[in-house]
């Protein structure tokens, strides 16, 4: 489904991602680990070019989508691929409703009454239709992340991208969450998400990579990626971590 | 003594109507200002907009970057000449042929109050977080509808309070636009000076214009609280002092 091949991203003389070859299968929930300034929030950004590549190819579906940095073309792939960001990045001028029927009405994706009664529908999923007329700023963190991830399903993506989405959150509210990308996952949804769970990222993911500096170092199906980790870098940055 | 002011009072005010023509100062002065609002509002979040997406791109388009030249020529311009000869060059110059003084004035200011206001929209718009344009295009929204959808409502929000400001301003600078013959308040004190023979009606054109400006600063007040107060959830809405949870 998505192919990566020889990916690079500089920042000025920064170089974030040094060559990262990968390919996600439908279906799939790999999930992104390693340390701070690793690069994979880069590379999650790069999938749906919010970052635009330096270098290497993105095959989405069959089609080169890294070489279209403007218009139309990369619009339209962006509808295809959600994103949920660690700081929720709700429109805070609009109901709860509007933040979810924003995209799909301006985008003529759906009438706008179609659009509240997917709205809704997907608020009641989540238990928050009571809060449908609501602003954002009313609402907890947990809250607000839930909507967020209704927000992108509103539009119907085949790839959901997880941007650490509960680094942000109070620790009572991480697990409702939690819960929400778990029914995803059952549901079958392909996705990709960096974060630091790593209690979630091997029961929820069926492949973790690890990235460090700028590279995947190693990768493999839950368990044994972390029973059993083969590179040192591995092994010393889970024996921090768990 | 209070047959003076009494005088004073009759001279300035009642003495062939006099009062019609402070009504009609105060009604020049606050409509220029007001359009010239306008108009500086419509000038600048262009400016704003352009300024803004020619800075974000990388390669802007080559109109982009010809209309932000131009942006640059008329910002210096506007900032270089003295707000008085903009408004005598407007008045005898370009619309010499216009009795308007409405028009005139809210011209002159308005033009002139355009460059300022793009600085503040801009503010505005760059004080938008990031992660808002980011959530817009990461749905799929071109640049200019995330623009417009999501945060200029924003940015437009939060430089109100300072929209009210550039009114108080506005109001102020009108004091000059009697010299090129519009009838505003500051002008209508020199008219009377020239009539009743005394200093005594600047008193009163100092009255009217410290009264009408604490007014507008009431209301500007108003409405930066009412607007800080619809950003923030319902629970921190009420009445909270820094030292709760301290115990005193």
């Amino acid at each position: 489904m998505i192919n990566v091949k020889g990916l690079h991203k500089n920042f000025g003389y920064v170089e974030v991602l040094r060559g990262i070859d990968e390919e996600i299968a439908q279906g799939e929930r790999v999930v992104i680990i390693g340390p701070s300034g690793s690069g994979k929030s880069t590379f999650l950004r790069c999938l749906n070019l919010l970052e635009f590549p330096t270098g290497g190819e993105i095959w989405f579906e069959g089609e080169e989508i890294a070489s279209h940095n403007k218009g139309k073309k990369l619009n339209e792939h962006r509808q295809k691929m959600g994103m949920v960001f660690q700081h929720f990045n709700l429109f805070p001028h609009l109901t709860v409703e509007q933040n979810i029927t924003l995209a799909p009405v301006t985008l003529k994706k759906a009438e706008k009454e179609a659009a509240r009664t997917a709205a809704r529908r997907l608020l009641e999923r989540i238990g928050l239709d009571a809060w449908a007329e609501k602003y954002p700023a009313t609402l907890s963190g947990g809250q607000k992340q839930r909507v967020a991830i209704v927000r992108a399903l509103a539009m119907e993506p085949q790839v959901m991208l997880f941007d650490e989405p509960t680094s942000a959150l109070d620790p009572e509210m991480v697990g409702e969450v939690l819960e929400l990308i778990r029914e995803l996952a059952a549901e079958g949804m392909t996705m990709v998400m960096v974060t630091h769970e790593m209690g979630f990222a091997r029961e929820v993911g069926n492949r973790v990579l690890f990235m460090d500096e700028g590279i995947i170092v190693e990768q493999g199906e839950p368990e044994p990626f972390f029973s059993n980790p083969q590179s040192p870098r591995l092994q010393n940055f889970l024996a921090k971590v768990l | 003594m209070i047959d003076s002011i009494s005088a004073v009072l009759y001279r300035n005010f009642i003495y062939s109507d006099r009062y019609l023509l402070w009504l009609r100062g105060v009604r020049a002065s606050l409509s220029i200002a007001f359009f010239a609002l306008l108009l500086g509002m419509a000038i600048g979040l262009l400016i704003a907009i352009v300024r803004v997406s020619h800075d974000s791109m990388a390669k802007p388009h080559i109109l982009l970057w010809i209309l932000n030249r131009i942006i640059k020529l008329y910002i210096s311009i506007i900032r270089g000449i003295p707000m008085t000869v903009q408004l005598l060059i407007w008045s005898f110059v370009i619309l010499a042929a216009s009795r308007n003084q409405l028009l005139i004035g809210s011209l002159a200011f308005g033009i002139n109050s355009g460059a300022y206001v793009a600085e503040v929209f801009r503010g505005g718009i760059v004080s938008v977080d990031k992660g808002q344009a980011e959530a817009g295009r990461s749905l799929g929204l071109s640049y200019p509808k995330t623009m417009t959808k999501i945060v200029l409502p924003q940015a437009i929000k939060n430089s109100l309070p300072a929209m009210g400001n550039e009114f108080i301003n506005l109001f102020k600078l009108t004091s000059m636009a009697g010299m090129a013959a519009i009838t505003e308040i500051t002008h209508v004190g020199n008219i009377l000076r020239g009539l009743t023979f005394d200093q005594s009606p600047l008193i009163f054109v100092c009255v009217f214009y410290l009264i009408i400006v604490l007014i507008l600063e009431f209301l500007v007040g108003r409405l930066e609280k009412h607007l800080r107060k619809s950003d923030r959830p319902v629970v921190a809405r009420q009445k909270r002092s820094v030292w709760d949870g301290f115990s005193r």
